[in-house]
């Protein structure tokens, strides 16, 4: 028998349960969907700040940088001359926002005209002088922004644009578009103008971003010749320092992600699973006739390959419609956590539709690898009745609840190796959650039964009871389920654990460090917009605030990798702050008033340092060692924080520029007085002077809209799974249909039948639920501890929340009765009665 | 007397793929009184199974009525009508239909239990009535044929129906076992005063009805006693 026969023979097979052959279809749909939306938001971002990168290089070779936060404008001159140097242009870079844009952020570029022409075309055009003098000198400044901004706030040239800079309103007027066409599609919150009006209006009067340089060719010569502090980088060095920042974040998404495809082999194998016994015949018939057993199992794996393309050809259009309508709020996350990417477009690569292809295909081949065994081993004889299947079914309980103990314990040594590399706490996650689903068979069979008889014996539920009987009987079929979901579940319950303690963790954190009456906070802790010199000492005199901290943040390099230096006043902070110190010296604040330093956590993770070790800092006079007093707790970078006197930074950075305040007032002194005395004296600061509350709101807001993703990855698992119990009630309404009309027979109405429906799938609902409390909680220690950690280097006080079960009870049992509903309403629709053919 | 059971006019027509329509009743009449044993002959595809299903409620006729106790099925909702098979009909099957995932037992409590009945020595009182002490706690798979047909004729004689419906129930056993098998339903439906009406293509069963029909076309035509025992008759 030719395999296009038989082929064509097993095809006609999903004409006949096409409900089942859809539901089969959306898991692989679903499941390749997450992995190709994840994949092309991940690409989407490194595309997007890699060409960003790309543009704002222009035709630059290198730049020098500075690896204390700023460059000097003085020593422009020099490395100009330099006869390394063929061109140099100095560059302000800020990201600020504006009263016309909202809440968008904008990149201001900050350029000399005469100098950048030869690196980019961001200048006013050769030979037009009165566009030149507009860039150089109006008042107030010019700046061209590019025409996608300008086109989406329907901004015109003229129009006046009102910055929020170093906490004040500045006005600029709109030239044009930028003059660069090739900035279409990268730079669309791009703003460029005269860097001398960037330094005046930014508050960087004597600073700059960067030189970047056309090299004639010997850079190290060049970087050797460099004053203390600076060195020199490239676009590409920029962009693998950036990609290394993302890179836990994006694993974490991808790992996610991974859950929705390996909850989907679940399914696929459930359903291909099916597809086989229901056909025993069919097969056992074809043996009979002459068909060869080969024959048979390459047209069963073909048929699955032809479910799974078509469920992958699927997933990858609903992967790209994922990404396509959630790749803003990555980007935003991004921006928010680590540094601003536009949002970018979603591009279908080779690669990634591989990527999706390989998974689907991979997961269509485990799925169905066990199925096809079974066509393999199914001997030529007819009338081999499904109860066999499940006597089997019930056999392989203990084998299989052995060969979770194997994987139980390969989790818990995985958990153990994390501390080498990640990948074994995903490996242990993974690990958990199999074990669980080997040791659900083992639970189920004697759950039903005693569920089954607590129902019928304490709540006279015959219906209940049937329908733990008959989830027993289907043991091969909703155990499988039951896994799936339970798997699901446990993800939910181990991740909204992990959320819970990190958000609880963060606010205890708050609570301790955040003790100001109100903030004065300039753009984000990221963008650094100083706050007014005179601002600063109006506060200082004003004999109503008891107590006022000064901070600011930096972004410095410690052994070429970005970390945070922020710059504190620790006499202030050490009577009106709860630090929590982790490890370190008795005396912490004075320690740091004597030149040492406390770092995060997270930081001492990174990079292994302990109390009393020292770490090296570029300072405009060299490197300089500082000795770590100690280790704190700081969730605000999962890059690393040092925490310096404010006096020691002035001291030797010669910097006293101050970023944000926090006030101490009074007692009986009015928060919202002092806040409007200020607004009124400083317009465009009123929005950025904010309660204690208030602030800790808006930290927590960001911390929620971090785990935004997770919450949809998270969805997407349990979608999948909830699809594999709506496929088991489908697949054991076909299989006990029989059954189902002889309880009709004995007197069962359509509505009773129906409702022992959905009996059986809130039990499996139930049952999964019961799985995953367990391996949830366990999951949770191992997220915390062994992926999180080590991700992100800072540690979590675990917090149990009782509503992260309930809800995911409520949860599961919804989701069940959904899921449940189909197969129900065929039977309560059953208006013709339930009238048995003996040769059904 | 009031006959327990009337059939007026009673047709049943429903379609075989697109075009062909299939009549197996077609306005036949009977009435049968309480404690009667009726025996419908007839070849595979006469429409007996469809009296069956017609008068057990499971399905609606095309036309005619079927009148128990004086009760319209037409008229009943379905959820009536399952009350009425839950309480008045006990149907015993070709494939004997026993629930493989519930033992012998909760076979046998399972339609007391839908009568709200929790009353396991009756149902025990009724397995032992079929010959099968001691079977209580055995799954059906584990009875042979014989056996499993025993139970569910205690399944449908537990509830102590009105009316006992069935289908070919020696179609699955040997001759000697169907035999054994009949006899165990005359024996029972005497004791209880149950109305028999058994539908089966064999003469065998033959002994033990008050009146036969033959169902031909899709009439139902008596069948004199004399001729009904015959053994060699042919049924067609």
């Amino acid at each position: 028998m030719s395999l296009p026969t038989l082929l064509n023979f097993n095809l006609r097979y999903y004409r006949r349960h096409r409900l089942l052959s859809l539901l089969c279809m959306m898991g692989i749909c679903l499941g390749v969907g997450i992995v190709i939306a994840v994949e092309l938001i991940n690409e989407s971002a490194l595309d997007s700040f890699s060409r960003s990168v790309d543009l704002l290089s222009g035709r630059a070779t290198h730049s020098v940088v500075s690896g204390y936060g700023r460059v000097d404008d003085r020593f422009f001159p020099d490395i100009w001359r330099n006869p390394q140097v063929k061109a140099a242009s100095p560059i302000v870079e800020v990201m600020a926002l504006t009263r016309e844009t909202g809440e968008e952020p904008i990149r201001f570029v900050g350029i000399d005209p005469f100098l950048d022409a030869e690196f980019r075309n961001f200048s006013p055009p050769a030979g037009d002088d009165a566009a030149l003098d507009r860039f150089l000198g109006s008042d107030p400044p010019g700046l061209y922004l590019s025409r996608e901004l300008m086109d989406r706030y329907r901004l015109k040239t003229d129009d006046t644009l009102t910055i929020l800079a170093a906490g004040l309103e500045k006005k600029a007027v709109i030239l044009g578009p930028l003059p660069d066409s090739s900035a279409a599609g990268v730079g669309d919150n791009l703003a460029v103008m005269d860097i001398a009006a960037a330094q005046e209006l930014f508050g960087r009067v004597g600073y700059l971003e960067r030189i970047d340089i056309m090299a004639h060719g010997n850079a190290e010569a060049l970087e050797k010749e460099l004053p203390e502090g600076l060195f020199l980088t490239d676009a590409n060095t920029k962009k693998s320092t950036l990609r290394a920042m993302l890179s836990s974040f994006q694993l974490n998404l991808a790992a996610m992600s991974l859950l929705a495809i390996f909850v989907g082999v679940f399914l696929i194998y459930n359903f291909s699973m099916f597809s086989v016994l229901s056909r025993r015949e069919d097969l056992s018939l074809l043996l009979t006739l002459g068909a060869d057993r080969k024959g048979l199992v390459t047209a069963f794996l073909l048929e699955s390959l032809v479910l799974g393309s078509v469920g992958n050809v699927l997933g990858i259009a609903f992967g790209w419609l994922v990404a396509w309508l959630s790749v803003g709020k990555v980007s935003g996350t991004i921006t928010e956590l680590y540094f601003f990417v536009e949002m970018g477009s979603v591009h279908l690569t080779p690669a990634v539709v591989l990527t999706g292809l390989a998974v689907g295909f991979a997961a269509t081949m485990v799925g169905t690898g066990l199925p096809a065994l079974e066509v393999a081993v199914t001997p030529p004889v007819l009338g081999i009745k499904r109860r066999s299947i499940e006597d089997r079914a019930h056999g392989l309980k203990g084998l299989l609840l052995a060969s979770g103990l194997v994987f139980f314990a390969a989790a818990l040594v995985g958990a153990w190796a994390s501390r080498f590399s990640i990948f074994w706490g995903f490996f242990s996650a993974f690990a958990m959650t199999f074990a669980f689903a080997l040791f659900t068979p083992g639970f189920l069979s004697p759950f039903s039964h005693y569920f089954g008889v607590l129902l019928k014996k304490g709540f006279r539920s015959l219906g209940g009871f049937l329908a733990a009987r008959t989830i027993r009987a289907s043991l091969s079929r909703t155990s499988i389920a039951v896994a799936a979901l339970a798997v699901a579940l446990s993800m939910t319950i181990g991740v909204d654990i992990m959320i819970h303690s990190f958000r609880e963790s963060v606010s205890a954190w708050l609570e301790g460090s955040l003790e100001g009456d109100l903030y004065i906070s300039p753009g984000t802790t990221k963008w650094f917009h100083p706050l007014p010199d005179s601002l600063i000492d109006a506060l200082k005199r004003d004999p109503r605030i008891e107590a006022m901290e000064r901070y600011s943040t930096y972004d410095v390099s410690l052994d070429g990798k970005p970390v945070r230096l922020r710059v504190v006043d620790s006499t202030v902070l050490e009577t009106h702050s709860r630090f929590h110190f982790l490890e370190g010296e008795r005396a912490a604040w004075p320690a740091l008033r004597a030149e040492k330093v406390f770092i995060s956590e997270s930081l001492a993770y990174r990079f292994g340092l302990k109390v009393g070790e020292s770490v090296t800092l570029t300072t405009p006079a060299g490197a300089r060692p500082f000795t770590v007093a100690s280790i704190v707790r700081d969730y605000s970078s999962d890059q690393g924080t040092l925490h310096m006197d404010r006096g020691v930074y002035e001291r030797i950075w010669h910097d006293a520029r101050v970023q944000s305040v926090a006030l101490f007032l009074r007692p009986g002194v009015s928060p919202d007085e002092i806040r409007h005395e200020i607004a009124a004296a400083y317009p465009g600061l009123g929005k950025t002077i904010v309660s204690n509350k208030k602030m800790k709101l808006e930290i927590l807001r960001i911390f929620d809209k971090t785990f935004a993703p997770t919450a949809t990855l998270k969805g997407v698992s349990l979608l999948v799974a909830l699809l594999g119990v709506a496929t088991a009630l489908t697949a054991i309404l076909l299989e006990r249909s029989r059954e189902m009309r002889v309880l009709g027979y004995l007197g069962l109405t359509a509505g009773e039948l129906g409702r022992m429906n959905i009996y059986q799938g809130l039990i499996m609902g139930l049952a999964s639920f019961l799985l995953s409390v367990i391996c949830g909680l366990i999951l949770a220690y191992i997220v915390i501890y062994a992926i999180n950690y080590r991700s992100f280097g800072w540690t979590v006080d675990v917090h149990i929340n009782a509503w992260v079960f309930g809800k995911t009870f409520l949860l599961t049992g919804l989701a069940c009765l959904a899921s449940s509903m189909y197969s129900s309403f065929r039977l309560f629709r059953d208006r013709n009665g339930p009238a048995l053919r003996e040769e059904e | 007397m009031t006959p327990l059971l009337r059939l007026e006019n009673l047709s049943k027509c429903y379609a075989r793929g697109t075009s062909r329509e299939v009549r197996p009743l077609n306005g036949i009449n009977l009435a049968v009184a309480r404690g009667e044993r009726i025996v419908l002959l007839g070849k595979s595809g006469s429409g007996k199974s469809t009296v069956l299903n017609l008068v057990g409620g499971v399905d609606t006729p095309t036309s005619g009525r079927v009148l128990f106790d004086g009760m319209d099925l037409a008229t009943m909702a379905s959820d009536e009508l399952a009350r009425y098979r839950r309480k008045e009909v006990g149907f015993i099957f070709q494939s004997f239909n026993l629930f493989p995932t519930l033992t012998v037992g909760e076979n046998l409590t399972l339609p007391l239990e839908l009568l709200g009945v929790d009353d396991d020595a009756r149902a025990l009182r009724y397995l032992n009535a079929v010959g099968l002490e001691g079977q209580w706690d055995k799954f059906p798979e584990q009875l042979s044929g014989g056996e499993q047909q025993r139970v569910a004729i205690a399944r449908a004689l537990v509830k102590e129906p009105r009316l006992i419906l069935a289908d070919e129930p020696t179609g699955n056993l040997d001759l000697e076992t169907g035999n054994s098998i009949l006899a165990l339903i005359d024996k029972v439906c005497r004791t209880a005063g149950a109305t028999l009406i058994m539908a089966t293509h064999s003469a065998e069963a033959l002994w033990l009805a008050d009146r036969t029909f033959r169902l031909r076309a899709g009439t139902l035509t008596e069948v004199p006693v004399a001729a009904t025992i015959q053994p060699q008759e042919p049924v067609a």
